[in-house]
């Protein structure tokens, strides 16, 4: 009987921990942005695929990388802050290798995202290597963010 | 070797404080602007030997530079000039503007950039060199009097292809204190980073960290004098180098192609970014929640 109690006690402490979890998570969310409907890449854009896909080691410098020019705007651990969308949403997520990079080169200028095209090619693909190692939020209720 | 070593001395006063990778470029300019909202504060200068036994001379100049937005970036630089055997002097002020008219990366990305200066004759920065080669023999208690409230235009054309950047940029610049008609001068740049994949660890002398390049940039005359006669021109190699994640330094020395070109420049800049700057002032003025 004192184990079951044990047990109950404990699952409770681990929903308590993990909704305390996501409700940070959501109110670090930024729900105030909307996804651009004209911000799509080109097709041959969207279908390119990461050259470093299968190098485990690029990921470390995407992280530096990612820290150095986004985190500005994306937070640290990319769930978007004011000015910026929430790159752990399953709309920023689903979209391809391709259409990333091709939104990391070229920015919006329209809506406050500039063209990393300064980067090396590589660097910017190592960011989307990064990006793609981000959890992805389980919240697909959330309306869809501005990238 | 006696003129040259208060200037290494400076040099390297004006490097210890010194902590976003920058192009290494000190004439050219590539299409890419500040990022909206950050302020980047540099300080560059320029110590020039000129030909004919001319006094050498330093200029540095603090420059800031604010991103507007994404396609639109400004500048004020204040700047000196210090002569051999001369005074050291106030040369006045510039503010400049650069906008991207196309929001996406195209081959060849234009940049318009307007610029008012409001100095004087003994101004040696050489942010370019248009027109007609300046003479280097007017004292600074002379030149200081002479006032030039000037307009610059420059069409600056970049690309970046497979890591490398090329850029050509198109000067026209008009003295409305002088009848010099409108000046003509160019300034081209290659440059490209010695590494192009980041590593994991933050090293400072990685080769992700250094930019190479070089530029080449001089005058082309006036609508009074088209032509090559009597213009400067010169041909820098370039080194940009992170130190860290928001500060870089860079240097170039500048070989004079013809007579009227001094002989050696010597520029050397390092800059430090405030990122989020916008955010960090409002953040100033905003309530307090008691």
């Amino acid at each position: 009987m004192k184990k079951v109690r044990m047990r109950l006690r404990f699952r409770n402490i681990v929903w308590f921990a993990a909704s305390a979890f996501l409700a940070v998570i959501a109110a670090g969310q930024n729900l105030a942005y909307r996804q651009d409907p004209n911000w799509q890449p080109p097709q041959s854009a969207v279908v390119r695929s990461n050259p470093l896909a299968q190098n485990a080691m690029a990921e470390g410098g995407g992280r530096k990388l990612f820290l150095r020019e986004c985190s500005e705007c994306h937070g640290q651990e990319g769930s978007g802050r004011k000015r910026a969308a929430d790159l752990l949403l399953p709309e920023v997520q689903k979209q391809s290798d391709g259409a990333l990079f091709w939104k990391i080169t070229n920015g919006n200028a329209r809506h406050g995202m500039p063209s990393f095209s300064r980067l090396p090619e590589l660097e910017r693909w190592q960011l989307v290597l990064y990006l793609r190692q981000l959890p992805v939020s389980a919240s697909s209720a959330l309306p869809a963010q501005k990238e | 070797m006696k003129r040259v070593t208060p200037y290494i001395f400076l040099f390297i006063l004006m490097a210890l404080p010194a902590w976003a990778q920058e192009s290494p470029y000190f004439a050219t300019y590539d299409h890419h602007l500040e990022e909206p909202g950050n302020l980047e504060v540099e300080t560059q200068s320029n110590a020039g030997f000129p030909r004919h036994g001319e006094p050498s001379y330093f200029a540095p100049y603090l420059e800031l530079e604010y991103g507007v937005n994404t396609r639109w970036t400004s500048e004020l630089y204040l700047e000196g000039q210090s002569r051999s055997g001369d005074s050291t002097i106030f040369t006045g002020w510039r503010l400049e503007n650069r906008f991207r008219p196309l929001a996406a990366e195209h081959r060849i990305n234009p940049v318009l950039y307007f610029e008012y200066e409001n100095i004087n004759e003994a101004s040696r920065i050489q942010k370019e060199a248009p027109g007609h080669a300046t003479e280097f023999d007017t004292p600074n208690s002379e030149s200081r009097h002479i006032r030039a409230h000037e307009l610059e235009a420059k069409l600056i054309l970049s690309s970046d292809v497979h890591d490398w950047n090329i850029s050509e940029n198109f000067i026209a610049e008009k003295n409305l204190s002088h009848n010099e008609g409108i000046e003509f001068g160019y300034a081209f740049g290659v440059s490209r980073p010695l590494g192009t994949i980041a590593s994991a660890a933050n090293c400072h002398f990685c080769r992700e960290n250094f930019i190479a390049g070089a530029e080449l940039f001089g005058g082309v005359g006036s609508t009074h004098a088209f032509g090559f006669q009597d213009t400067a021109h010169y041909f820098a190699p370039a080194l940009s180098w992170r130190v860290s994640d928001n500060s870089s330094l860079r240097f170039s020395p500048a070989i004079g192609l013809t007579s009227k070109s001094a002989a050696v420049l010597l520029r050397f800049g390092y800059s430090y970014e405030i990122r989020g700057f916008k955010d960090k002032l409002a953040g100033l003025f905003r309530s307090k929640p008691w």
